[in-house]
């Protein structure tokens, strides 16, 4: 998120798209109603089915599930056309002005795609600005230049009119105006428009780019950086954002720093080719820091051990252009390229798409090890259905572990706060914490390295492991939390006498093993480490920020800044520093996120602010200081195109003559993906499959549902797998309300209980009726009544019915991300025992 | 000790049965095993181990649906039918207004299962008891409000001193204009929990429109109870008038020695 | 026991009214121990109220099953009025309330008795269904079983008023006749007091049982 829950009060108008709150974020509604009693604020859902937010919703508008850039280009056209948009803001603060490179094409004039597509990836040559000698990039302030990225944006969403949108997304086309009109009504200085998004807009073929589209109609409304306003990822889980900034993730290493690629042998390599330069004159462009925050990382793994250098050769190395995210991994798994895999608080047997594949894959294996908190699907997944447990070589260890409320340390929540939480009760038998588990693992395998050798040797041996006591063995059997997170804020590595970043010629005295004030201080000599530079001042000399519990606001916006800490420097709003307008004035005094008291800023920690009238352009995490309306970063076209779902109940694209997103990595291709990954519906409809399926969540349960379906109580409010459909499509199939019916795609099926419901609507696709059914995707085999269970096994107190709804979807992944397209699929529904 | 009152702002209910749960952990209730039946709502009624539930509730017309989320539970009258029937006063008013049950007492009689206007007391075969909400009696003692209310996230449940709920009521049922509506204090001598709903209360499943004590119970309890002894004592009365006036119907003297024969 | 005594009752008779009488007053004070809260303390000797629940219900079986042996028995003496001797008995409240010269003669039961018959049978029969309802409420439509209180109660009225009325009238208030239901043995004066058609249609029928003397004539109430 850039801001947080609570500045969710602040808006004029709130945007529920791609997500459903109401359910999944229940707190969050204690701060959109704020918004709506004390504000008047206006509540707009825009999601294919009627969501417990729909219900709540002062405006719900309908759409097919994966035509979001459609509905979203729409609203940009509305918003251009109408001149709604915030013109100083969009003038100053956004590349609007930029000229483009003339040789770049967009899809309307290009068969649907962006110049630059060679066999389904873009050479993005033409993605480029028009510079002149300086190389600073070539502006026109009037926005008039035909290839200024205002009017490249206009031409390009000119194709996007209500009434094809309507066609497209089968949203009734009054109710695609009145959505326009709400939200670009906060394109005023003094109102604030919010998104909250979710997996709704991720897992889709076109994921990023719809946030992407979403993030362009805030910067044409002026809503980033203020108060209310803002991009607001609601995370599915309450430390996804925490493990992302830890490097969940395998093309980046903690803080967003790339990881080190086998093409960039040395650090010097790595650094030329990571840290963004710009000629603009007067942007930070931050990220020039970079070698500062690698050099800190790398003192924070190896210590003083080995020389920067030295440490950056230890360090592990992806293949450059190789991907390793989930769908690969399970991919390869499957092509039997593991030997071993450690399900690590995952169940992927559940979580993962093409669930089928994922079990199967696991069959391969020679040996896994399930640390979770229960058995689940993986764990157990050689006597899954389907299994021969006879013929299964894996050989499966599990680790029990110990709870959130069973061990000390941190979770960062949706709004990047970092909230330090303490141990209520032991872990249960022989659980340990996941920590006391790594260290085990890490004196085993250091032993058998020492013992035996092998690859990598050194980049393991080498590695610095000082968090906690030590016993008479020499070895930690507690981590500490606490000496963990002030690596990850860092410590000064020798003794020095550093200029004060923000007061020139002001010195101060660090001794060795002091922390790091703050990521302004890190220095790229090894003198410093962090283990994440975005989290350096959370445990600096004040001690530990994220256990602070202070309430008072002297913000008077709901900032809290005493309250835990938030990264970057305890930031409540990023990019803040476009909340006032050039020469430092908040564009809404009603609520400023910062204010120029005559000799400093007050209010929120000030980002890209500079003084007031200094010109310093306030997005200082990009090159060019401002926001990117033309995005040339991504994989599938700076700006976002409609594309269909690679699964889709459409002919084709009547947007273009693409048909889907052209960057997208198809398993299916030769030497791809493997036997089992078919798709349905691509080139063609496929009758056998006619109906859209999404997955979603339900507020009883969390994600595969191995915490929440042992829990008897959240069992009985949700006991199993249901297909919510519409009165129209249950007469058609003739499935009354609460039958038990099957749900089928072309890589599976799943037994449901059927809940028809007004609720879900056929829409109207340009003449057609088409129908879509939703799952939710918490169920699993292990926890029903009517599997084998053997003496000893436990049993739900409360069973629960059906599998996984990933047994249905497909490997199939953003072309950024390669999240699954698990919100649009094909399926049929019929009736149990009908074929 | 000021009447206490919960307050259901149906406007800001979510469905998330936060409450639900809460009132089951805080009351140490089971769960029970159910299935999906084509609803979100489970388990489908109130039941002896659960004293709250939110009721799902679909309306749609032609172009427009609403999902209407509805918290069921006591509502805490203050003529109580319960209270009335209940012959063992193990359901009784607390010194907070509402009605608490003390299951020590109950005999499982399920006479307040048939009195309540709102079919909120249920029966438990295993314990032959009776159970309810009893508003988190011992957390109000202990100056908490009631689980339910802790649990919620939107602000759509609150606790408080009665003449605060209420204004606080009328004042959210105007600020919501249209159809929105103040339910509780206009019957049974006003209920300690309170509705803002929506719609009209008779949109709302299980939810009567004008709930009374039934004739039925006030006949018995306020019309028969005190007739039955009123009518034993007049006859007693009038035996022992009867005896002293009249006298007892004797044999007549002759036959009497007759008979003696 | 003196000579010249007349039979009333068999034994038969007297168990079945004892039955019936003591599992009716046990059925009145449990049902007062639960209609009344202070009255509730009648449940500590039973253990409880509870058990005083259960005290009442399985007395109510009881009384029940006496109650259908009451009716049959009884049915065809007191459950027919016989006109127009009862209208005129009636009439004059059986001399109960003020001086009446000549009551009129009436049979083995009295219209006042055949009323406390009736009313008890009557009223029997529907606190036995209503009790059952009550009993299992869950398995009945709420209203029914909400108005099943207040027939219930209403039986109560009246059949605890009747009852104090019958023990009044059935010992001091008319002496001689508690022997009836006692040792069924009556005299020959009160007969004739209370009952004289009864006992001139005996001794016309020579059916009269005498205590020491030989049947008047055969083929009487045999046993």
């Amino acid at each position: 998120m850039t801001n947080h829950w609570i500045d969710f009060k602040n808006s004029d108008v709130i945007l529920i798209m791609g997500s459903n709150p109401a359910s999944n974020h229940p707190i969050s509604f204690k701060w959109i109603q704020e918004a709506i009693d004390k504000k008047g604020a206006k509540l707009v859902c825009v999601d294919p089915r009627f969501t417990q937010s729909a219900a709540k919703a002062h405006l719900y508008a309908p759409l097919r599930s994966g035509t979001d850039i459609a509905v979203l280009g729409g609203m940009i056209k509305y918003i251009l056309d109408n001149k709604l948009y915030f013109e100083e803001y969009v003038k100053e603060y956004t590349n609007s002005a930029f000229l483009v490179n003339p040789a770049f094409k967009m899809p309307g004039d290009n068969k649907g795609v962006f110049s630059g597509l060679v066999n389904a990836k873009y050479d993005k040559s033409t993605w480029t600005f028009q510079k002149d000698a300086a190389g600073i990039i070539k502006q026109d302030k009037t926005l008039r230049d035909p290839m200024c990225v205002f009017q490249l944006l206009k031409k390009h969403y000119s194709r996007y009119t209500p009434e094809l949108v309507s066609r497209i997304s089968g949203t009734p086309k009054d109710k695609l105006v009145e959505v326009y009109k709400t939200y670009a009504s906060t394109g005023k200085p003094d109102k604030a428009g919010n998104i909250l998004y979710a997996m709704g807009w991720t897992q889709h073929t076109v994921g990023v780019q719809n946030i992407r589209t979403m993030s362009m109609i805030q910067l044409l409304l002026g809503n980033v950086g203020i108060a209310g306003g803002g991009v607001q990822a609601l995370r599915g889980e309450s430390n996804v954002q925490g493990s992302t900034d830890q490097a969940l993730l395998f093309h980046i290493i903690p803080g967003y720093l790339p990881t080190p690629a086998s093409s960039l042998p040395t650090l010097k390599a790595y650094n030329e080719k990571n840290t963004p330069a710009t000629k603009q004159p007067d942007s930070l462009n931050w990220w020039k820091n970079r070698p500062k925050y690698m050099a800190s990382y790398i003192r924070a793994v190896y210590g003083t051990n080995v020389s920067l250098e030295e440490g950056y050769n230890l360090m592990p190395k992806v293949d450059t252009g190789a991907n390793y995210s989930w769908l690969v991994l399970f991919d390869q798994m499957y092509k039997e390229k593991f030997t071993g895999f450690f399900a690590w608080g995952m169940n992927p047997a559940c979580s993962g798409a093409h669930s089928n594949k994922v079990r199967k894959g696991l069959t391969k294996l020679d040996w896994m090890v399930n640390v979770n908190l229960f058995d689940n699907e993986t764990g157990s997944f050689w006597r899954g259905p389907g299994m021969d447990p006879t013929k299964i070589k894996t050989e499966v260890f599990m680790l029990p572990c110990a709870a959130s409320v069973e061990k000390e340390g941190s979770i960062t929540n949706s709004g990047r706060w970092m909230q330090w939480r303490y141990k209520a009760v032991n872990p249960p038998g022989v659980a340990l914490p996941d920590g006391d588990i790594m260290s085990e693992l890490y004196y085993k395998i250091k032993e058998l390295y020492e013992k035996k050798g092998g690859p990598l040797k050194d980049a393991f041996l080498k590695m610095t492991w000082d968090y906690g006591v030590k016993g008479f063995d020499g070895k930690i059997k507690h981590l500490d939390p606490h000496a963990i997170a002030k690596e990850i804020n860092g410590v000064f590595q020798e003794d020095k006498k550093v200029e004060n970043p923000s007061k020139k010629g002001e010195f101060k005295e660090f001794k060795k093993g002091d922390p790091v004030p703050s990521f302004a201080w890190l220095q790229d000599d090894g003198s410093t480490s962090s283990g994440n530079w975005i989290y350096c001042a959370s445990y600096a000399d004040k001690g530990n920020l994220s256990a602070r519990r202070g309430t008072k606001d002297a913000s008077g916006i709901g900032l809290y800044s005493d309250w835990s800490w938030s990264w970057p420097v305890n930031r409540r709003i990023i990019y803040n520093g476009a909340s006032v307008d050039p020469s430092g004035k908040p564009w809404n005094p009603g609520t400023p996120v910062i204010r120029w008291n005559g000799t400093k800023w007050v209010g929120d920690v000030p980002d890209g602010a500079g003084n007031p009238g200094s010109g310093r352009l306030p997005f200082i995490m990009k090159p060019d200081g401002v926001g990117s309306i033309f995005g040339p970063g991504l994989a599938d076209g700076p700006f976002p195109e409609h594309y269909e779902p690679l699964e889709c109940p459409v002919e084709k694209n009547l947007m273009s003559p693409q048909k889907n997103n052209p960057a997208i990595r198809r398993f299916d291709k030769a030497g791809v993906g493997s036997d089992i990954d078919v798709y349905s519906g691509v080139a063609s409809c496929d009758p056998r499959f006619p109906f859209v399926c999404s997955t979603y969540r339900v507020s009883e349960h969390w994600q595969t549902g191995v915490l929440t379906r042992w829990c008897p109580w959240l069992a009985e409010m949700q006991p199993g797998m249901f297909v919510e459909m519409s009165l129209e499509l249950a007469k058609e199939k003739n499935i009354k309300n609460g039958e038990k019916v099957i749900v089928k795609s072309a890589r599976g099926e799943v037994e449901a209980t059927a809940i028809v419901t007004p609720r879900f609507k056929p829409f109207n696709i340009d003449g057609n009726a088409i129908h879509q059914v939703g799952i939710p995707w918490h169920f699993g085999w292990i926890t029903t009544k009517d599997r084998v269970y053997k003496p000893g096994d436990k049993k739900a107190e409360v069973f629960t019915f059906g599998d996984s709804a990933n047994l249905l979807t497909p490997t199939i992944g953003d072309a950024n991300t390669m999240i699954p397209e698990t919100k649009a699929f094909m399926v049929n529904v019929v009736k149990k025992g009908r074929g | 000790m000021a009447q206490k009152t919960k307050l259901i702002d149906v406007s800001k209910c979510t469905g998330c049965r936060g409450c639900q749960l809460a009132c089951k952990q805080w009351n140490q209730q089971p769960a029970a095993q159910t299935e999906n039946y084509g609803t979100y709502q489970n388990p489908p009624d109130l039941q002896s181990n659960t004293w709250t539930l939110i009721r799902f509730q679909e309306i749609a017309d032609k172009d427009s649906v609403k999902w209407l989320f509805r918290k069921d539970g006591c509502m805490h009258c203050t003529d109580a039918a319960c209270v009335k029937v209940c012959p063992s006063g193990a359901l009784h008013y607390t010194e907070y207004g509402t009605v608490a049950i003390n299951n020590e007492r109950c005999i499982g009689c399920k006479e307040c299962v048939s009195a309540c206007p709102f079919d909120i007391p249920r029966y438990d075969r295993v314990t032959d008891k009776i159970y309810k909400c009893d508003l988190c009696l011992t957390r109000i003692q202990a100056a908490l409000e009631p689980a339910c209310v802790k649990a919620c996230p939107t602000g759509a449940l609150k606790f408080g001193d009665r003449a605060d709920m209420l204004k606080l009521a009328y004042k959210r049922a105007a600020e919501l204009g249209g159809n929105a509506n103040v339910y509780g204090d206009k019957f049974v001598d006003g209920t300690h929990v309170l509705y803002v709903l929506q719609e009209k209360p008779s949109t709302y499943e299980k939810l009567p429109a004008n709930p009374s004590v039934p004739l039925s119970i006030i006949a018995w309890k306020d019309l028969l109870k005190p007739l039955s002894l009123l009518a034993a004592g007049g006859v007693i009365a009038g035996s022992f008038l009867h005896y002293i006036i009249h006298g007892p119907k004797l044999p007549d003297e002759d036959q009497n020695h007759k008979g003696g024969e | 026991m003196r000579k010249g005594l007349i039979q009333a009752t068999d034994a038969f008779e007297r168990i079945v009214h004892w039955s019936l009488a003591i599992s009716c007053l046990i059925l009145c004070i449990t049902g007062l121990g639960m209609m009344f809260q202070s009255f509730n303390f009648i449940g500590t000797i039973m253990g409880g109220l509870k058990s005083l629940k259960y005290v009442h219900n399985f007395t109510g079986l009881f009384f029940m099953a006496t109650l259908y042996f009451t009716i049959r028995m009884w049915w065809k003496e007191a459950g027919v009025f016989s006109m127009p001797e009862d209208m005129e008995w009636m009439m004059c409240a059986g001399g109960y309330l003020w001086h009446v010269d000549k009551v009129p003669e009436v049979g083995k039961y009295n219209p006042g008795q055949k009323a406390f018959f009736l009313v008890v049978a009557g009223c029997g029969v529907m606190m036995a269904i209503t009790g059952l309802i009550m009993w299992f409420p869950l398995s009945f439509p709420t209203e029914l079983v909400r108005w099943m209180f207040v027939l219930h109660a209403l039986g109560f009225v009246t059949i605890f008023a009747f009852f104090f009325v019958h023990l009044y009238l059935g010992t001091i208030g008319s002496p001689g006749s508690l022997d009836a239901m006692l040792s069924g043995w009556v005299t020959r004066a009160w007969l004739k007091k209370q009952h004289p058609k009864w006992l001139k249609e005996m001794e016309h029928e020579g059916k009269l049982v005498v205590y020491g003397e030989e049947k008047t004539s055969t083929g009487g109430h045999g046993h």
